[in-house]
C-alpha cells in the first residue's frame, strides 16, 4: 500500500530538478539555483512524512502518538517512585484478591463435574425440619417405593458409609473409610473406571462375590497408581473381597472414601434390619433424570409419591418432624455449603476493589493536579486537548497495566491461599486452579479504569489565561477538587469501616470459642480410636478386653489413668451421636409435653475422672457395672435438676424408652460434646459392660500426652492383633481442629479487612498531605502573624479526624442497610455485637491519627520566609 | 519574509485545494511542480501552494481514486511523476464545482444583500 520510501525521494528529487531548470533557464546560477529551489521546497523529511502519513490508516496515528506518550509516561512516572508503587500495589492487591475468589467461586460453584451429562444428575434428601434435621437418609423399603413408582427419576443409585478395618492393601491394618453401593450405582452416577472394572448389578445379592473399586485419590495416592493392585483379595472387617478396578478422579460426595465395595462386604447390609425395617435409615440416595423429565417435573413427582408414603406408613414419620423429600442438582448440592462463605468472600473481594480504586483515584487525580502547571504551559504551547488527554492516558495506562500484571502474578499464591480455604466447605475447591478468564476480566477492568482516571482531571484550556499558574507552576487546588478528594477518601474509610466490622465479628466470636470453658481437661486428655466394629467381633469377651485395656494401659509410667467411652467430643459430633427419649420415675409430663430426650454415651469405669468431669454428686462407675449386676445410670446435672424432684437424682429411677428401668448413681457435671459453642444438653451416661460399646480410649497423662501413643497402640495390639488403634490427639487439639473453619473465616476476613485499612490510611495520608501542601502559604501567613504551630498541626489533626468521622458513619449506616438487605435474601444476618463496632472505630480512628500525623507536622514546620517567597 | 510581495497572497480556504488541483488536471496529466505553478500563474499569483501541503494533497486524492500516477521523462531530463485524472475524479470535480458555486452564491448573498437584491451578479463575473 502506498509508494516506496525511494519512489518518494524520486518524486521530490524531480520536484526540486525542475524547479532548478526553470530558474537556471531564468538566468540564475546553478548554485544559487539549487539553494533557491531547496528552500522554496522547504523541510523535506516533513513532507516526506505527511506524504506517508496520507498513505497510513488513521489508528497508525493515534497509537503511534499513544506509544510516544506511553514511554513519555513511563519517564514521567519514574521520578514518582512512591506514588507510582503506591498504586501499583494497590491495584495489584485488589486485583489479585477479586482474581483469586473469583476462580474459586467459578472452581467450585459453577463449574460442571465430570459425571456424563452432569445436569441430569440428581442428589435425594429426606429432611425433618419439625426436628431441625438436614438429611436423615432413606431405609430399604423407602427406596424400594421410590424405585417402584416414581416415572421421572430413570434410575437410582444407592450408597452407604461404612468404616471397614481394611487388611492387605497398604501394610497394618486401617480403619478406611468405605462406600457400600448397589450395581447401578456407577451407571447412575456416569462414571468410568481407569483401570479394571467398576460395580455392575451383577455384584448384587448376598450370594455375590465381595468385590471393591479403589478411588482414584487412594490409587494414585497411597498405591503410588500400582496397576497390578487389580485381582489383590483384601479383607474388609470380617469379609474378603477383590479388588476389581480404580474409579476416575471425581468429586467424591456425600463422603470422601477410599474405596467403595458392593453390598455383600457389609453383613449388616444384608441383616434384616436393613432389609425390612423402614425406620433404619443409612442409604444416601443419588438419581439419574429419565428422558425428557426436568428437575422440577422429578421434585413434584418425588414429593407427591413420598407424601403418599408417609401417609401409608405413620408409625415411621413422626408427626413433629414433617418428614419431607427434597432434590438438588448433584453439583449444587456440593456446592452448597461453600456457596455463603464465597459470596461473602466475594463481596469483601469487591470492596476491596472498589477501595483501590477509589484511592488509585485519588492519587492519580492528586497528581493531576500537581501538574497542572505543566499541563497549562503545554496547552500554551499549542498541545490540543487531545494531545494532553492522551499524556494522561498514556500515564494512567503504564500505572494501570503495571497493576494489573502484579496482580496477575500475585493470582497464583492467592488462588492457592484461597483453594485452600475453600477446601474446607467443598472437596472441590481442591482442583481450582487461576482461571484465565478471570485474569482477561482482571485486565479489563484495570483498563478501564485506566481509561476512567484519564478522564477524572480538568484540562487547562489554551484559551483561558492561565496566568499565576502558569507563572511559577505551583499548585491551586479548586474546591471541587478537594471535595472530589475528601469523597474519595471518606469512601475508602466507609467500607473499611464495614469489613472490619465483619472481620472484629468473626475475631469475636472465635476468641469467646477458644477462651470457652468446656469442662474437661483438655490438655492432658488424649483420645483413641478403637472402633470395635471393624474386628467384626461384637462379641461377648469384648467387654474383657477392653477392661484388659484399660487396665493395662491404666499401669503404664506416666499415665494417670485410663477409660473407654463411646463418643469423642466434638470429632464424632454427627457420626456417633445418640439421641433417646427417657421417662422417670416420679415425674409426669405436662398435656402436650413429649418425653424428655437425652444423648446417650457409654461409659467405662473411671470415664468421668480421666476427662476431669466433675462429679456432683454420687458415685463413678465401677467394674463390677456390668451385665447381670444392677443396672445402674449417670446423669448430667440438667438432668438431675429438671427431672428430678429438688435435683436429687441419686437412687431414683430412670427408664431409656424401650429398656428395663435404671437407678441412678451418680450426678456429673453438665458438658457439650457435640457444639463448640456450649449449649445446654441433657446426658445420660450408661456402662459400657451394661449392653453398650466402647470404641475410644481415652488416656490421661502426666507428662506430653502424645509421647505416650506407640506404647498404647502396642499395648492394645498385644491383646487383639487386629484391632485399629488410630487418630490419637488431645481434647485441646481435637478442638482447635473443628474450630479451624472459624479460625480461617476469621483470618482471611482479617487480611481482607487489614488491606483495606492499610489502602485506606494511604488515602487519607496522600488526601491530607496533599491539601496541606496547597496551603503552605497560608501556613506560612499564619505563622507569620504570630500563630502557633500546634493550632496549624491541630487543624490539619482534626481535618484527618473530620473525613474518618463522616467516613464511618456513612459505614456504620451503609452497614446497617446491608445487613437488612442481606437478611431478606439469606435469613437470619447478626448485627454486629457494641464491641466489634467500637473496636473498627477506635482501629479507624487510630489510623486515621497515624495518616494525619505526617502531613499535619510538616505542616506545623513550614518554613515562614520560604513560603511567603515562593509567591 | 515578512515584507516581500507576497503579503498580498490569500490563505487557501479549507477543503479547496482539491478541487484547485482537480481543475488543473482537467486540461492533462502534469507533474506536482506544475500543478503548483499552473495554481499559482492561473490566479495571478494570488494562489500559492507550498509543497508541504501539494504532495500530500495529490497523494490523497489518489489514495481515494480521483487522480492517478505514472512516471514520464520531465523537462529536465529526469523521470517524474505525472499525476491524471481518473473517472471518478471528473466527476468529483464537478460535484465540488457545483457545491463551490453554492457556496459563493450563499456567501455573497450574505455579505453583500444590496448587490443581490439588484440581479445576482455574482453568477455573471
Amino acid at each position: 500500500m502506498g509508494p516506496h520510501d525511494d519512489d518518494l525521494d524520486e518524486e521530490i528529487r524531480g520536484h526540486l530538478a525542475i524547479n532548478i531548470k526553470q530558474r537556471i533557464e531564468r538566468g540564475e546560477d546553478p548554485s544559487s539555483a539549487r539553494l533557491a529551489a531547496l528552500k522554496e521546497f522547504g523541510n523535506v523529511p516533513l513532507t516526506r512524512d505527511s506524504i506517508r502519513s496520507v498513505w497510513r490508516p488513521r489508528w497508525f496515528d493515534a497509537a503511534e502518538a499513544l506509544v510516544r506518550d506511553i514511554r513519555f509516561g513511563f519517564r514521567a512516572l519514574s521520578r514518582a517512585k512512591g506514588l507510582t508503587a503506591t498504586v501499583v500495589v494497590t491495584l495489584a492487591l485488589g486485583i489479585g484478591a477479586n482474581a483469586a475468589i473469583f476462580s474459586v467461586v467459578r472452581g467450585v460453584l459453577l463449574r460442571p463435574l465430570v459425571n456424563r451429562d452432569e445436569d441430569r444428575l440428581i442428589y435425594i434428601r429426606q429432611i425433618g425440619p419439625g426436628i431441625g434435621v438436614e438429611n436423615m437418609n432413606f431405609s430399604v423399603p423407602e427406596v424400594k417405593d421410590l424405585r417402584s413408582r416414581v416415572k421421572s427419576v430413570g434410575a437410582f443409585g444407592e450408597f452407604s458409609t461404612v468404616d471397614f478395618a481394611m487388611i492387605g492393601l497398604s501394610g497394618e491394618p486401617r480403619m478406611v473409610k468405605a462406600g457400600v453401593v448397589d450395581g447401578r450405582f456407577f451407571e447412575v452416577m456416569g462414571l468410568r473406571p481407569v483401570l479394571g472394572r467398576l460395580l455392575t448389578p451383577n455384584d448384587d445379592g448376598p450370594k455375590a462375590a465381595g468385590a471393591a473399586i479403589l478411588t482414584y485419590r487412594f490409587w494414585s495416592t497411597a498405591l503410588n497408581s500400582d496397576t497390578s493392585v487389580i485381582g489383590k483379595q483384601i479383607r474388609l472387617g470380617p469379609s474378603p473381597a477383590t479388588v476389581v478396578g480404580v474409579l476416575e478422579p471425581s468429586v467424591p460426595y456425600p463422603v470422601d472414601t477410599e474405596i467403595i465395595a458392593n453390598i455383600v462386604t457389609s453383613p449388616h447390609h444384608l441383616g434384616a434390619t436393613m432389609e425390612t425395617d423402614r425406620g433404619h435409615r443409612m442409604t444416601e440416595l443419588f438419581g439419574r433424570l429419565a428422558p425428557g423429565a426436568t428437575i422440577e417435573g422429578a421434585r413434584a413427582e418425588l414429593a407427591a409419591v413420598h407424601a403418599a408414603t408417609v401417609s401409608e406408613n405413620p408409625k415411621y414419620y413422626s408427626s413433629q418432624a414433617h418428614v419431607q423429600l427434597t432434590i438438588a442438582r448433584l453439583r449444587d448440592q456440593i456446592a452448597a455449603p461453600a456457596r455463603t462463605i464465597l459470596l461473602v468472600l466475594l463481596a469483601a473481594a469487591a470492596v476491596v476493589f472498589i477501595i483501590a480504586c477509589s484511592n488509585v483515584a485519588n492519587l492519580i487525580l492528586a497528581r493531576a493536579v500537581r501538574r497542572e502547571g505543566e499541563l497549562a504551559v503545554r496547552a500554551a504551547l499549542g498541545a490540543g486537548r487531545g494531545a494532553l488527554r492522551r499524556t494522561l492516558l498514556a500515564e494512567s495506562l503504564v500505572l494501570c497495566g503495571a497493576g494489573a500484571v502484579l496482580g496477575i502474578a500475585l493470582a497464583r499464591p492467592f488462588v492457592a491461599l484461597a483453594a485452600q480455604f475453600a477446601a474446607r466447605f467443598s472437596v472441590r475447591a481442591l482442583e481450582v486452579t487461576v482461571d484465565p478468564g478471570v485474569l482477561w476480566v482482571g485486565s479489563a477492568l484495570a483498563m478501564a479504569a485506566a481509561v476512567l482516571l484519564a478522564y477524572v482531571p480538568r484540562l487547562p484550556s489554551a484559551h483561558a489565561p492561565a496566568g499565576l499558574g502558569l507563572a511559577n507552576g505551583s499548585v491551586r487546588i479548586t474546591p471541587g477538587t478537594n471535595r472530589r478528594l475528601r469523597v474519595f477518601a471518606t469512601t475508602q474509610i466507609a467500607f473499611s469501616f464495614v469489613l472490619l466490622v465483619g472481620a472484629a465479628m468473626l475475631l469475636t466470636t472465635l476468641v469467646t470459642l477458644q477462651t470457652a470453658n468446656t469442662g474437661y481437661d483438655m490438655r492432658k486428655v488424649l483420645a483413641f480410636d478403637i472402633p470395635p466394629a471393624a474386628t467384626g467381633v461384637f462379641s461377648p469377651n469384648m467387654g474383657d478386653f477392653l477392661q484388659q485395656a484399660t487396665l493395662r494401659v491404666g499401669q503404664l509410667p506416666g499415665v494417670d489413668g485410663a477409660a473407654v467411652g463411646s463418643f469423642v467430643p466434638w470429632r464424632d459430633t454427627g457420626q456417633a451421636s445418640i439421641t433417646l427419649r427417657f421417662t422417670v420415675d416420679g415425674y409426669t409430663r405436662a398435656d402436650g409435653e413429649e418425653d424428655p430426650r437425652a444423648r446417650i454415651r457409654f461409659a467405662g469405669p473411671r470415664f468421668f475422672n480421666v476427662l476431669g468431669i466433675k462429679l456432683v454428686a454420687g458415685r463413678d462407675f465401677a467394674d463390677d457395672d456390668r451385665q447381670g449386676r444392677e443396672l445402674v445410670t449417670i446423669v448430667s446435672q440438667s438432668v438431675a435438676q429438671r427431672l428430678f424432684p429438688n435435683g436429687e437424682a441419686v437412687n431414683g429411677h430412670l427408664r431409656v424408652i424401650g429398656s428395663t428401668p435404671r437407678r441412678v448413681i451418680g450426678v456429673v457435671a453438665d458438658l457439650d460434646d457435640e457444639h463448640v459453642e456450649r449449649q445446654p444438653a441433657m446426658t445420660v451416661y450408661l456402662p459400657v459392660r451394661q449392653g453398650g460399646f466402647a470404641g475410644r480410649l481415652f488416656v490421661r497423662a502426666a507428662g506430653n500426652p502424645y509421647t505416650l501413643v506407640p506404647t498404647v497402640t502396642r499395648i492394645v495390639r498385644d491383646l487383639a492383633v487386629d484391632q485399629p488403634v488410630e487418630r490419637a490427639a488431645t481434647l485441646e487439639d481435637i478442638r482447635a481442629d473443628v474450630l479451624s473453619p472459624e479460625r480461617l473465616n476469621a483470618f482471611v476476613f482479617s487480611g481482607f479487612a487489614g488491606i483495606a485499612l492499610l489502602i485506606a490510611v494511604v488515602g487519607v495520608a496522600g488526601v491530607l498531605a496533599f491539601s496541606a501542601s496547597a496551603r503552605t502559604r497560608e501556613f506560612g501567613i499564619r505563622l507569620a502573624v504570630g500563630s502557633a504551630p500546634r493550632h496549624i498541626l491541630a487543624g490539619v489533626l482534626a481535618e484527618g479526624m473530620w473525613i474518618a468521622g463522616i467516613g464511618i458513619a456513612a459505614g456504620a449506616a451503609g452497614g446497617f442497610v446491608l445487613v437488612r438487605v442481606a437478611s431478606k435474601f439469606f435469613g437470619a444476618v447478626p448485627l454486629p455485637g457494641a464491641l466489634p463496632v467500637i473496636g473498627a472505630m477506635a482501629v479507624l480512628a487510630g489510623a486515621a491519627v497515624i495518616a494525619s500525623l505526617m502531613p499535619a507536622a510538616r505542616a506545623a514546620r513550614v518554613d515562614v520566609l520560604q513560603a511567603l517567597r515562593s509567591e | 519574509m515578512a515584507k516581500n510581495p507576497d503579503t498580498q497572497r490569500l490563505d487557501l480556504l479549507q477543503g479547496t485545494l482539491d478541487m484547485l488541483i482537480l481543475r488543473t488536471l482537467q486540461w492533462g496529466p502534469e507533474h506536482g511542480h506544475g500543478i503548483g505553478q499552473a495554481i499559482r500563474a492561473q490566479s495571478d499569483d494570488l494562489l500559492k501552494v507550498e509543497t508541504g501541503s501539494l504532495y500530500p494533497a495529490l497523494h490523497r486524492l489518489v489514495k481515494r481514486g480521483w487522480l492517478k500516477w505514472e512516471w514520464d521523462l520531465s523537462e529536465a531530463n529526469q523521470r517524474a511523476k505525472y499525476y491524471r485524472l481518473t473517472a471518478a475524479g471528473k466527476a468529483q470535480l464537478s460535484h465540488e464545482q457545483d457545491r463551490w458555486s453554492q457556496l459563493v452564491d450563499a456567501i455573497g448573498r450574505i455579505m453583500n444583500p444590496a448587490r443581490v437584491a439588484a440581479g445576482n451578479p455574482g453568477n455573471k463575473d
